[in-house]
């Protein structure tokens, strides 16, 4: 997957906090922790011999799968949020992401119709904080997530300083 | 405001407010709307009681409540649980009252939880007038009021008599226009002239619904059906009973499918008027829709499979107001229900006004029917041609100056318009196959609707031009989009094109 990216050459990307690499691994191993446990108890009942009759392979293939793909998960988290990138142009915003599912999205700013910032708990603790941009169409995902407090902080204000000068109806 | 509850005189709800109300007039909907409104409570309630009661009848034995001197308590249980049933809707009737000002629409309803709504007239982005079968027997009509909150209608009032429903749009979109009245006169406000632009004939209507995708489910359900009976008959299954008691979902699913069609393109009516595009259609429950200049955020024309042969076109619209639409099967976001392609050009040329080309016909007509590079289309390049075999050379997409076409779909035929100032943002998508391809989708996010342009399995190259010069085209074109107020003439598009505009205008108002 080195082939060039979808995004035009001539941007510069601002990139999200590295920080939010361990906020991501955090959260993915606890759940990762979780569904691996679940997916195991087949084949400890089959170990400890509570349930024998259980297919053997169908045990090691539900453990070891959820092994297998939370690993490769996991390694792709880095890579991930460094491909998480936003860039603010005169009359729109650029958002980027992903590594195998690229997505390149523009939201004009005279078409938000709020800007929210989140932080949930882990984020917190890392000072992080992520902002979504709302249009009038629900398809429009526009969150930039793992910004730095102060960061998010300037770009909701920026982006509704923006927004208000170039405000369109609907 | 004098009484902030809303508490003030109420004058007779037949009486409707021509001219804006004060802060202090209110108004009640119609006496008999507890009663409409409440009707399908009380008939459930006739079914509960009835099946007991016939169903005892036809066992010939004595019903038990009507046994051993329970019939009078059941009489007064009933009789009871009706008047509560009635005082609820009647105490609801007396609590909601509506005012129109100049510049809103309020509504006050509610006993123990009272709600205060309020909407901006300007804001509009439909209204409906929406007769049920029964308010069509006591000639009353429910208005709904529709803001951008994609689905959740903001005001409704139900239920005026019809024709002060009429007039109350008419009083609505007036004040909503921003058009000026006759200073004389200030409190008339005509009902804006329409001009009719199609009609559905019955025949159409019936031809329609017999060759909709329902028929091909229903070709599809009865040759698997036939085949897997055959199977059974040679092989001496038993299971032959069980296959055809799964036939009847499949059946209510193909005869819900026939209805939908078939009501809501029944007696369907288009016009177009100063006040924007006006639709009327229904067999039980009839609707008029009106939807304003510049509410209308994208369009879709689509054939299905056996139309074809017809040479017939399903259009479907995003308004802000409507959203998904779940009511009435989709009816309401759908522009026209089957036409030819003459008809579809009609509709389409008042969705836009100016189709920003000069063979809107040519362009247009490449986006029903056409392939390759026909009427200025772009299609995917033919490297794409193994991963999509039948669509490759119809997906594309067309620029003109107001708006993109974007073209998809061989078996069903597909073409989405957006207008460059509807564009909310757009995304360019790509996925592992794509990228080895090198092609990318483009998708154009607009309200919530039917409709949701994507321009599929562009070249890289093209996609990432497209995209950018998108963007550009939108923040243009918002910078000269169709004033809120549709008949106020803004200050910058007078001094800009005052020649034009006057002419326009007049135009319309003819």
């Amino acid at each position: 997957m080195r082939s060039e990216p979808i995004d035009p050459p001539d941007i510069s990307w601002i990139r999200v906090a590295p920080k939010y690499i361990t906020v991501r691994l955090i959260g993915w191993a606890v759940s990762a922790l979780i569904s691996l446990a679940i997916l195991s108890v087949p084949l400890i009942l089959l170990l400890t011999g509570v349930w024998p009759g259980f297919p053997a392979w169908l045990a090691w293939l539900l453990a070891g799968g959820t092994l297998v793909i939370q690993v490769w998960i996991g390694l792709l988290i880095p890579r991930q949020v460094k491909a998480i990138g936003y860039a603010e142009r005169d009359e729109d915003l650029l958002i980027r992401q992903g590594i195998f599912f690229q997505r390149l999205m523009v939201v004009p700013y005279g078409r938000m119709q709020y800007v929210d910032v989140a932080v949930g708990p882990l984020e917190r603790a890392f000072k992080l904080a992520s902002v979504k941009l709302h249009t009038a169409s629900p398809q429009t995902n526009a969150s930039i997530p793992g910004l730095p407090a102060e960061e998010a902080a300037r770009l909701r204000e920026q982006l509704s300083a923006r927004g208000q000068a170039r405000l369109a109806g609907l | 405001m004098t009484t902030p509850e809303g508490n003030g005189p109420v004058s007779p709800s037949s009486e409707v407010p021509l001219t804006p109300d004060r802060a202090e007039n209110w108004h009640r909907v119609h006496p008999v709307s507890p009663f409409v409104r409440g009707w399908i409570a009380l008939a459930a309630m006739a079914y509960f009681f009835g099946r007991d009661w016939f169903e005892a009848m036809f066992r010939g034995e004595p019903l038990w409540i009507l046994t051993e001197g329970r019939g009078i308590w059941a009489v007064v249980v009933l009789l009871v649980v009706v008047l509560l049933l009635v005082g609820a809707f009647v105490l609801s009737w007396w609590f909601t009252r509506y005012q129109v000002t100049e510049e809103h629409v309020r509504v006050n309803s509610g006993i123990l939880f009272r709600q205060h709504r309020q909407a901006r007239l300007d804001r509009v982005q439909a209204i409906d007038v929406i007769q049920p079968l029964l308010g069509r027997i006591f000639g009353l009509a429910e208005l709904k009021f529709e803001v951008a909150d994609a689905g959740e209608s903001a005001v409704r009032l139900a239920y005026l008599p019809l024709a002060s429903a009429q007039q109350l749009r008419a009083t609505i979109l007036a004040r909503a226009s921003g058009v000026e009245l006759d200073p004389e006169h200030p409190d008339e406000a005509p009902e804006a002239p329409e001009h009719p632009i199609v009609q559905l004939a019955p025949q159409r209507v019936v031809g329609a619904t017999v060759l909709s995708g329902a028929t091909v489910a229903l070709a599809v359900v009865v040759v698997v059906i036939g085949v897997a009976a055959a199977v059974g008959y040679v092989a001496d299954w038993g299971g032959l009973p069980v296959l055809l008691s799964a036939l009847v979902p499949g059946m209510i699913a193909v005869a819900a499918g026939y209805w939908s069609v078939f009501s809501t393109a029944y007696n369907f009516r288009a016009a177009v008027s100063p006040d924007g595009i006006r639709l009327r259609y229904g067999l039980l429950e009839t609707r008029a829709q009106t939807v304003p200049p510049g509410r209308v955020q994208a369009v879709a024309v689509s054939q299905p499979l056996l139309w074809r042969t017809k040479d017939w076109y399903r259009i479907k619209i995003n308004v802000a107001g409507y959203g998904v639409s779940a009511e009435n099967s989709g009816a309401r976001t759908t522009l026209l229900p089957v036409g030819t392609r003459d008809e579809v050009m009609q509709m389409l040329a008042l969705v836009l006004p100016d189709p920003g080309t000069e063979d809107p016909f040519g362009v247009f007509t490449a986006g029903l029917v056409g392939q390759d590079n026909d009427g200025g289309f772009v299609t995917s390049p033919p490297r794409v041609r193994w991963l999509s075999f039948l669509t490759w050379r119809r997906n594309g997409f067309a620029v003109t100056e107001t708006a993109l076409l974007a073209r998809s779909g061989r078996l069903v035929r597909n073409l989405a318009v957006i207008p460059h100032e509807r564009t909310q943002s757009m995304a360019l998508h790509q996925g592992p196959v794509a990228r080895k391809l090198r092609v990318a989708d483009l998708q154009l996010q607009t309200t919530v609707g039917p409709v949701s342009p994507v321009v599929y399995q562009m070249d890289i190259d093209v996609a990432r031009r497209l995209f950018n010069e998108q963007s550009v085209r939108a923040a243009a074109a918002r910078r000269h989009s169709v004033p809120e107020r549709w008949l106020e003439r803004r200050q910058e598009t007078v001094q800009e094109q005052a020649g034009a505009e006057n002419g326009k205008a007049e135009d319309e108002q003819r």
